[in-house]
C-alpha cells in the first residue's frame, strides 16, 4: 500500500489504526466531512475524479479499499 | 368490527398479519408475490382509503422514468461507442444533458406531489403572514389537502431508486409489480425504513419460502417492539404530555426531567416501531435495512445521526450532500479553500454549504413548522462546531495528556452527546418555537427541586408504581444494549440454544409483562406512533 | 414429521397462552363491584349488585339516559324495577359490554338503548380493548396490578353494592334553551358509522339469545338531536327490526318545558324533565303488558327501602 494514503489518513483522523481497521465508515472514525477532505485530498494527490456514485462505504471502510479504488480510477481515468 | 389503525392496532396484528402470513406459506412463489403485494395494497386502502392513487401514481412514475432513462443511456452509451474518438468527449456531454434533464423531470414530479401535499398548508400561512405584516388585507386560503400514509417515505424511496438507475448503479427495473412492491411493502410504508432498490427489491421478489426459524425469530423480534412501545412509550406520554402542555406551571427541573423522558420516549416509540416493522419483514425472509443502533452510546452528534434513524441519514447523504459537495463549482471551491485554510478547514467551507442544505431538508422533512427547521439548524450548527473545534480537542487533549479512547473520557463524550441529543428534542416536540425557548429558558433561570423533596413529580402523570416499572424495564434494556455495544451479545441467537421450557417461560413471561404493564386502556391516552405523521 | 410435530407446538403454546390469560384474567378482575375494589363506573356497575332475576328492565346510554330516566320514580308509579346503566360519553361498546354483564345474572324483558349512543365515534384502540376484553378481563382490569393484594389471588369476585338511584343522576339546575324548534322536518339521514352499527346489531342479538326485547330510545335534547338523526334511527330501527321511539317529536304527550326542564340549555333533562321523560315511559311500559308489578311482593323490600331514602334526599 502507498506510504502517502497512509499519511493523509493520519492527517485527517489520528484516531484509526489504518493498517488493521476494516470498519473506518462503519465504526463511526470518518464521517462525512471528513470524506470530503480525503476526497479532496486523493484527488490532488493521484490525479484523479472520485465521482459520487463511488462514495458507498465499501470503498471506504478500510485503507487497503481506499487503494484498491484509487488504483482502479487510475486505470479508468 | 375491528379496524387497522396502525401496526399497533389489534386488526393488523390478530387478523390482518396472521392472514397474510398464512397466505404466504401454503401459496407458491409466485402466489407469495402476490400475496405480499396484495396485503400491502390493502393495508394502504385500509387506512388511506383512495388516496392509495398517489402511492400507484408514483410506482408508474418511477417505472416509466426509470425505462425512459436506461433508454437514453443505451442510446447514447452506443453514439458514444460509435463516434469518433475526438468527438467522444462532446457526445458524452450531450447526453449526460438529456439524462440531466429527464433525471430533473422526474425528480420534480415525484417531489412536487410531496412538497404540494405536505407544505402548502405551511406556505400558504406564512405568505398570508407576510402580506399581513406587509399591510394588505389579500389573504389566500389555505388549501385542504389528505395525505396518505407513508409519503414522506415512499417519495424517498421512489427518488432513490430513479438517482441509481441514473447513476448507473443498478439497471432499470421493467418489472412493474416487483418495483410496486419495493414501494409498497407494508411492514415498512408508514415509518420505514427508507429502504434502497439494491437492499430489499431482490428480496422481496424471492419471496422465500416461510419457515420456522424465520417466523419465530421475526415473532420475538415483533413482540420486543411492541413492549418498547406499550410498556415504555406510551407511559411516558401520561408525564410528557401534561408539562409540554402546560410547561408555564412547571419549574425548570420538571421540565428538565420532561424532555429527557420525551428522548426516551420518543426512541422507544420509533425503535419499537422499528423492531416490530423488521420482525415482520423477517418473518417474510427480508431483511429491511436497520434504522437505529444503540444511538444514545454516540461519542458525537455527527456520529448519533449515523445510529439514529440511519436509513433517513443516509439517504440525505447520498442523494443530498455528496452530489452537493462533490459538484463541480463546490470541488472548486474545496481546492481553493484548502490552499488558504489547510486540509482540514478547507473543505468545510463547501461541506458545511451541503451540510446546511442536509438540515434544512431534514428538519422540514419532519414537517411543515419552524420548530422543526430550527430543529435542523440546531444539529447543523452542533455538528459544524464539532468538526470546527476537534483539532482543538485533540491538541489539547495530547497536552493534558487524555487519552481520548479511555473509558472516562469516552462516557463523558456519550453524556454530553445525550443532552445535547435531548436539548434538541425539546424543540422537536415543544408546541412551537416560543414554546421551545420558554422551556429552555426556564431550565435555567427556574430551577428547583421541591417537587422532588416533596413528591409532587409524582402526581403529573405517573405515581411511584409508573416509575418504577419504567425504571426496571429501562435498566433491562439498557444492560441488553451494553452487552451488544461491548460483546456483540446476541439475545435472539443465545435464548434458540436454550431448552423449550426457558424459551416458552420467556414468551409467556413478556407476553404477561406487556399485557399487564401495557400502558392502554381506561386512563390513557392512545398514542399513534409517532413517526406515522412524518 | 418435523412439521406434524411444529404445528403441534404452535397449538400447545396458544393453549397455554389462553390458560395464562384466563389465569390471570380472574386475578385481575374486581373482587367487588366498587371503587376501592378497582371496579369502574361504580354506579352503573351497582346492577351487578342487584340480587338475581329481579331487573326487568335495563337502560343503557349516555349522560343522556342517566338524566332523564329515574328507576325509583318508575318503581313508585309502576311497581317495575329498572336500571339505568349509563355513564357518561358511553360508546357501544361498553353498552354492549353492560348488557353483556347484566345477563349473566339478571333476564331483563326489555334493554333500552338510548340512542344518543349510537352516533357517537368509538376511538378505535378503544374496539381493540373492549374486543380483547369480551374474552378475558384482564385487558380492561390490567391497571389494578397497582393495588392488587394477595386476597386477589384466593377470593371469588362477590358484588354486594348497589345504588339507591338506580344509576339515574339528579339534578334541580335550571338553565333554559331557547333553541325549542330543532326538530326541522327534512329527507336528510345522518349516517351511523359503521363500527356502531356492528355493536348495535351485537346488542340486538345478545337480547335475542337472552328473551330480551330492544327499544331504540331517544330522550329530548335540544342540544344533541337532530331530524336527520331522527331519520337514521329510523332506518337503523326498521335494519334491526326492533321498535323506536323519539321523544323528540312526542312534546304534545311529554310537554317538555325548554324553560324550566332542562339543567344545561337543552344538552340534557333536569329532575323535572327526567320525571316527565318516567311518567311517559311507565305509562308505555305498562301498556305493554310485559311487566308484573313487584311492589307488594316482600322480596323487594330492598326497593320499597331505596325509595324512601330516594324520596328523602330528592323530594321528588
Amino acid at each position: 500500500m502507498d506510504k502517502k494514503l497512509l499519511e493523509i489518513l493520519e492527517d485527517i483522523q489520528p484516531e484509526a489504526n489504518y493498517l488493521t481497521c476494516k470498519d473506518l465508515i462503519d465504526g463511526h472514525y470518518l464521517d462525512s466531512l471528513s470524506i470530503l477532505a480525503l476526497v479532496a485530498e486523493l484527488e490532488e494527490e493521484y490525479d484523479i475524479t472520485i465521482p459520487t456514485v463511488e462514495i458507498v462505504p465499501v470503498n471506504f471502510n478500510s485503507a487497503q479499499a481506499i487503494w484498491e479504488l484509487v488504483q482502479r480510477l487510475q486505470e479508468e481515468g | 368490527m375491528l379496524i387497522i389503525s396502525s401496526y399497533f392496532s389489534l386488526a393488523f396484528l390478530v387478523i390482518f398479519l396472521p392472514i397474510t402470513v398464512g397466505l404466504y406459506g401454503v401459496l407458491p412463489q409466485m402466489g407469495r408475490r402476490l400475496v405480499l403485494l396484495g396485503a400491502s395494497y390493502v393495508f394502504f386502502w385500509a387506512i388511506s382509503g383512495k388516496l392509495l392513487v398517489y402511492l400507484l401514481l408514483a410506482t408508474l412514475l418511477i417505472h416509466y422514468f426509470g425505462l425512459w432513462l436506461a433508454e437514453i443511456q443505451r442510446r447514447s452509451d452506443a453514439l458514444v461507442a460509435a463516434g469518433e474518438k475526438a468527438d467522444r468527449r462532446r457526445l458524452r456531454r450531450q447526453a449526460q444533458t438529456r439524462e440531466r434533464a429527464v433525471m430533473a423531470l422526474a425528480f420534480l414530479s415525484l417531489m412536487g406531489i410531496l412538497v404540494t401535499l405536505k407544505y402548502a398548508v405551511f406556505f400558504t400561512v406564512n405568505v398570508n403572514d407576510l402580506l399581513q405584516a406587509l399591510g394588505s388585507t389579500v389573504q389566500l386560503t389555505p388549501p385542504a389537502f389528505l395525505m396518505p400514509i407513508g409519503i414522506s417515505f415512499y417519495t424517498l424511496q421512489a427518488t432513490s431508486y430513479l438517482f441509481d438507475v441514473y447513476r448507473r448503479k443498478i439497471p432499470a427495473d421493467t418489472n412493474l409489480l416487483r418495483l410496486a412492491l419495493f414501494l409498497s411493502f407494508f411492514p415498512q410504508i408508514m415509518e420505514g425504513p427508507i429502504c434502497r432498490y439494491e437492499q430489499t427489491a431482490g428480496q422481496l421478489w424471492q419471496a422465500p419460502r416461510l419457515t420456522y426459524h424465520n417466523l419465530s425469530f421475526g415473532l420475538q423480534r415483533l413482540l420486543f417492539g411492541v413492549m418498547k412501545k406499550l410498556v415504555i412509550a406510551d407511559r411516558l406520554n401520561l408525564f410528557v404530555r401534561t408539562v409540554f402542555q402546560g410547561y408555564e406551571n412547571y419549574d425548570g427541573f420538571v421540565i428538565a426531567v420532561a424532555v429527557v423522558c420525551y428522548t426516551i420516549q420518543l426512541y422507544m416509540d420509533f425503535s419499537g416501531t422499528m423492531d416490530l416493522v423488521m420482525g415482520t419483514g423477517e418473518i417474510f425472509g427480508v431483511t429491511l435495512p436497520e434504522n437505529f443502533r444503540r444511538p444514545f452510546f454516540s461519542k458525537s452528534i455527527s456520529e448519533f445521526w449515523q445510529r439514529w434513524h440511519i436509513t433517513l441519514g443516509t439517504w440525505f447523504k447520498d442523494y443530498v450532500f455528496y452530489p452537493l459537495s462533490m459538484a463541480k463549482p463546490m470541488k472548486k471551491l474545496t481546492s481553493r479553500a484548502r490552499k488558504v485554510m489547510g486540509n482540514h478547514f478547507g473543505p468545510l467551507v463547501a461541506g458545511s454549504i451541503a451540510l446546511f442544505c442536509v438540515w434544512l431538508g431534514n428538519g422540514l422533512w419532519h414537517g411543515a413548522g419552524w420548530h422543526y427547521i430550527f430543529f435542523g439548524m440546531y444539529h447543523f450548527a452542533l455538528i459544524l462546531l464539532e468538526n470546527l473545534f476537534d483539532p482543538f480537542a485533540l491538541r489539547a487533549a495530547q497536552a493534558l495528556g487524555i487519552s481520548r479512547s479511555a473509558l472516562p473520557y469516552r462516557w463523558m463524550q456519550i453524556a454530553r452527546t445525550a443532552v445535547l441529543v435531548c436539548i434538541g428534542e425539546l424543540f422537536f416536540r415543544a408546541n412551537g418555537l416560543w414554546a421551545g425557548l420558554a422551556m429552555f429558558r426556564k431550565i435555567f433561570t427556574d430551577f428547583q427541586l421541591t417537587t422532588l423533596w416533596d413528591h409532587s413529580i409524582l402526581s403529573l402523570g405517573l405515581d411511584k408504581y409508573d416509575v418504577l416499572v419504567l425504571g426496571v424495564s429501562l435498566i433491562l434494556l439498557f444492560v441488553l444494549a451494553l452487552f451488544q455495544e461491548e460483546k456483540g451479545f446476541r439475545l435472539r441467537q443465545a435464548l434458540a440454544q436454550r431448552p423449550l421450557a426457558v424459551r416458552w417461560l420467556c414468551y409467556y413471561g413478556l407476553i404477561l409483562f406487556v399485557v399487564i404493564f401495557g400502558a392502554y386502556g381506561a386512563g390513557y391516552l392512545p398514542v399513534d406512533p409517532m413517526y406515522a405523521s412524518f | 414429521m418435523t412439521y406434524c410435530k411444529r404445528v403441534l407446538s404452535i397449538l400447545a403454546f396458544s393453549l397455554g397462552l389462553i390458560l395464562l390469560l384466563s389465569g390471570a384474567s380472574l386475578l385481575f378482575l374486581p373482587k367487588n363491584n366498587q371503587s376501592e375494589f378497582g371496579m369502574e363506573e361504580v354506579r352503573a356497575n351497582g346492577i351487578l349488585g342487584e340480587r338475581e332475576d329481579t331487573i326487568d328492565v335495563m337502560v343503557v346510554g349516555d349522560s343522556e339516559a342517566y338524566s332523564s330516566i329515574s328507576p325509583m320514580q318508575l318503581w313508585r308509579e309502576t311497581g317495575y324495577t329498572a336500571y339505568v346503566a349509563a355513564t357518561s360519553g358511553q360508546t357501544l361498546d361498553y353498552s354492549f359490554l353492560m348488557v353483556q354483564r347484566a345477563f349473566q345474572a339478571q333476564k331483563p324483558k326489555l334493554v333500552i338503548l338510548e340512542t344518543n349512543a349510537v352516533y357517537r365515534e368509538i376511538p378505535k384502540s378503544k374496539v381493540d380493548i373492549s374486543m380483547l376484553g369480551k374474552y378475558f378481563s384482564v385487558f380492561l382490569y390490567h391497571d389494578r396490578w397497582k393495588d392488587l393484594a394477595w386476597t386477589d389471588l384466593t377470593e371469588q369476585a362477590d358484588y354486594t353494592w348497589t345504588d339507591d338511584y338506580k344509576g339515574y343522576r339528579h339534578s334541580v339546575e335550571i338553565q333554559p334553551s331557547k333553541d325549542t324548534n330543532y326538530m326541522h322536518e327534512t329527507q336528510e339521514i345522518a349516517p351511523i358509522p359503521k363500527v356502531n352499527l356492528s355493536y348495535v346489531e351485537a346488542i340486538r342479538d345478545l337480547c335475542q339469545e337472552n328473551g330480551a326485547q330492544l327499544l331504540l330510545l331517544r330522550t329530548p335534547s335540544t342540544l344533541n338531536w337532530s331530524y336527520a338523526k331522527y331519520n337514521g334511527i329510523l332506518d337503523l330501527a326498521e335494519e334491526l327490526g326492533c321498535p323506536q321511539m323519539d321523544m323528540n317529536l312526542m312534546n304534545d304527550q311529554l310537554q317538555i318545558d325548554w324553560n324550566r326542564d332542562t339543567r344545561d340549555a337543552g344538552d340534557h333533562l333536569n329532575a323535572y324533565g327526567a320525571a316527565k321523560v318516567t311518567r311517559y315511559l311507565a305509562g308505555y311500559l305498562q301498556e305493554t303488558g310485559l311487566f308484573q308489578d313487584h311492589r307488594s311482593d316482600l322480596s323487594y323490600s330492598p326497593w320499597q327501602e331505596a325509595l324512601k331514602r330516594y324520596e328523602a334526599a330528592t323530594g321528588f
